[in-house]
């Protein structure tokens, strides 16, 4: 860089940063100093939900038991039809852009509620914290709590009540705060 | 011994050309069938034949294809009442059959104990001598250390095989032939068979060189227990079959009755039902055979008996998991012709058979008379990185082993499978080798004598 002036710290990126985030009018942004390059998206390109590449849910049992797996968050993008014909997935479609898609880290049955009759862990509109439990998933009489994930309010649940649910399909959707 | 048990809905816990086959049995049965997959393996063609498919996990197979309480899990979620593990992954895993049946769902082999009893290697001899049946001389369990394995080597005389008891697919082995070497050699094997199978127990027995690998193939509802005759897997590389067939070339009527009656006498002695095969080393020259090991499952080579009994062996498992009693009897059992099994992986033989993943482009699998082809592959689909190399078995049948070789020859010229390179061309040049068309081959034959040719 030649001159010291266009050095961009992090503070002005943060800036940038808040200043692309408050904005109604601004989706994109480009910035080029010296040889410094920032490109900016809000809400995330659509593409294909990364089914295949998701990150993996380190799901190993321990001794013998169920390991509770680690929630799959992604950013929710429309997600590509499953190639897996009979999956008894929810139809998937398209959700609001900056969603995030709560996937089950474990093939079972999804309970809403820690018992029959008790009141669901999370209903639609409702704000859930990262760590707040949002459903169980059942795997051999093993009742593994699933957390959020992502702090943010909860617009979609996907699937029914005592419902089989396998590995990757998406539960719950969430709105970011 | 069983009871007749209801069976509708049979769950598929394997991947591949074997998840192919066991929804084709299932098929045939009237039996609908659950595929469970792993991430890697969305787009299979076991997926897209199946009545109904359920992702369990990653594409890593620990995560996925071996953990028993998410494929149980998947059964129970979707109904199934019994589990078919193929071969490979759960399929021998005493803890998974148990498990299965203590949640109600049938597990389509042996019962856990026979599994148990077989699947450890010091045992399985032990059960062998009990039940008469020969084995390589050696040591009578495990060893409690380098010294014993010294002072048994001495009585055996060099060179002898150490083998973890846990061991398989030749890891944890070591061939020692002379006294001076056996102390590191142990340590190896040990070490190995320790980080491999979670246990370094050994036990040591002669090494036989120069010998055949000749294989029974079992049947047993618990109460008949019939032999289907034998298939030769002596074309190995690295204790990896590569090309099998039978009747084998180097047994007559009398030899073929004796190995298979010690095999059934092995199977009665551990309470053994289901499908199964007794592995024997057997000296050509002398005609003595040797248990070597049992595995409880189906075998990758099973057509081969499939094509001259006329047997379905899959189907055969899943009516004798279901409780029925098997429908034939040993002087049902007839040997017709000859069949021979090519595997075609993605290998190159070129490179030292270094598996080679990729997209298959174009794809042509060959028909005609006695030509069968067990394969999942279908042309664009992508051989995921994860799993074994196997993409196909061609399967010739002929009224002798001349015409069975002929039409294999001819059915590997038809073959075409474009995007990847293949076991084919090992195959042609091995099925135009004198020796091995002389049937004069051993388990060192690929390695030590026909590699070193090319």
């Amino acid at each position: 860089m030649k001159n010291k002036d266009e050095q961009l710290t992090y503070e002005d990126l943060l800036q940038i940063v808040e200043v692309i985030k408050s904005s109604e009018q601004f989706a994109e942004f480009h910035l080029k100093v010296g040889d410094i390059e920032i490109d900016l998206r809000r809400g995330g390109e659509p593409r294909a939900a990364p089914v295949a590449g998701s990150p993996a849910p380190p799901a190993v049992p321990r001794g013998g038991q169920v390991g509770a797996g680690e929630p799959m968050v992604q950013p929710g993008a429309p997600a590509r039809a499953s190639a897996a014909p009979a999956a008894p997935t929810a139809s998937e479609q398209a959700w609001p852009e900056g969603s995030i898609v709560l996937r089950s880290p474990m093939v079972g049955t999804f309970y809403r509620a820690p018992e029959p009759g008790a009141a669901p862990f999370a209903e639609v509109g409702q704000v859930v914290a990262l760590d707040a439990t949002v459903c169980i998933i059942e795997v051999m009489k093993l009742m593994n709590s699933i957390p959020a994930g992502a702090s943010g309010v909860v617009t979609h649940i996907l699937v029914d009540d005592a419902a089989a649910v396998e590995y990757g399909q998406p539960l719950i959707v969430l709105r970011p705060h | 011994m069983t009871r007749a048990r209801p069976m509708r809905r049979v769950l598929v816990a394997n991947r591949g050309e074997i998840a192919v086959r066991i929804i084709r049995a299932c098929r045939e049965l009237g039996l609908e069938t659950v595929q469970i997959y792993s991430d890697a393996d969305r787009d299979s063609l076991a997926v897209r034949l199946a009545d109904r498919a359920v992702c369990v996990g990653p594409a890593h197979s620990r995560q996925s294809y071996l953990n028993a309480e998410f494929i149980v899990s998947a059964a129970l979620t979707q109904g199934a009442d019994a589990i078919h593990p193929g071969y490979g992954f759960l399929s021998e895993n005493a803890a998974f059959a148990e498990l299965c049946e203590s949640s109600g769902i049938a597990f389509v082999g042996p019962p856990a104990e026979a599994i148990r009893k077989m699947g450890d290697k010091a045992t399985a001899r032990r059960m062998a001598e009990e039940a008469g049946v020969p084995v390589t001389p050696g040591s009578a369990g495990t060893l409690s250390g380098a010294g014993e394995a010294g002072e048994i080597a001495a009585r055996l005389g060099y060179p002898v095989l150490l083998k973890a008891t846990a061991g398989g697919g030749g890891r944890g082995m070591r061939v020692v032939r002379d006294p001076a070497s056996l102390a590191g050699q142990y340590a190896d094997a040990s070490r190995e068979a320790a980080a491999a199978f979670g246990d370094g127990a050994l036990y040591v027995e002669k090494y036989l060189e120069r010998v055949r690998h000749i294989e029974i193939q079992v049947l047993s509802d618990g109460e008949t227990v019939l032999h289907l005759g034998e298939r030769d897997c002596s074309i190995q590389r690295r204790n990896q079959k590569l090309l099998e067939e039978s009747p084998s070339p180097a047994l007559d009527d009398g030899a073929r009755e004796r190995i298979g009656e010690a095999a059934v006498r092995l199977c009665r002695h551990v309470g053994y039902r289901s499908a199964g095969t007794v592995e024997c080393i057997v000296d050509a020259a002398s005609g003595a055979f040797y248990f070597m090991e049992m595995n409880t499952r189906v075998q990758v080579e099973h057509p081969v008996t499939e094509l001259v009994t006329g047997i379905d062996i899959v189907k055969e498992q899943l009516l004798i998991a279901r409780g029925e009693r098997l429908s034939l009897a040993q002087a049902d059992v007839r040997l017709h012709g000859h069949a021979i099994e090519c595997r075609i992986n993605a290998e190159d033989p070129e490179r030292g058979f270094a598996p080679c993943p990729g997209e298959i482009r174009a794809l042509h699998f060959p028909g005609g008379p006695g030509i069968r082809v067990d394969s999942h592959l279908f042309a664009g689909y992508r051989i995921p990185p994860y799993y074994d190399s196997l993409m196909a078995k061609v399967i010739a049948w002929g009224r002798h082993r001349d015409e069975s070789l002929a039409r294999m020859r001819r059915a590997l010229a038809e073959m075409r499978i474009e995007g990847v390179p293949t076991t084919i061309p090992f195959h042609e040049r091995l099925l135009g080798d004198e020796r091995f068309r002389r049937g004069e081959v051993h388990t060192r034959f690929v390695e030590d004598v026909f590699m070193g040719e090319a």
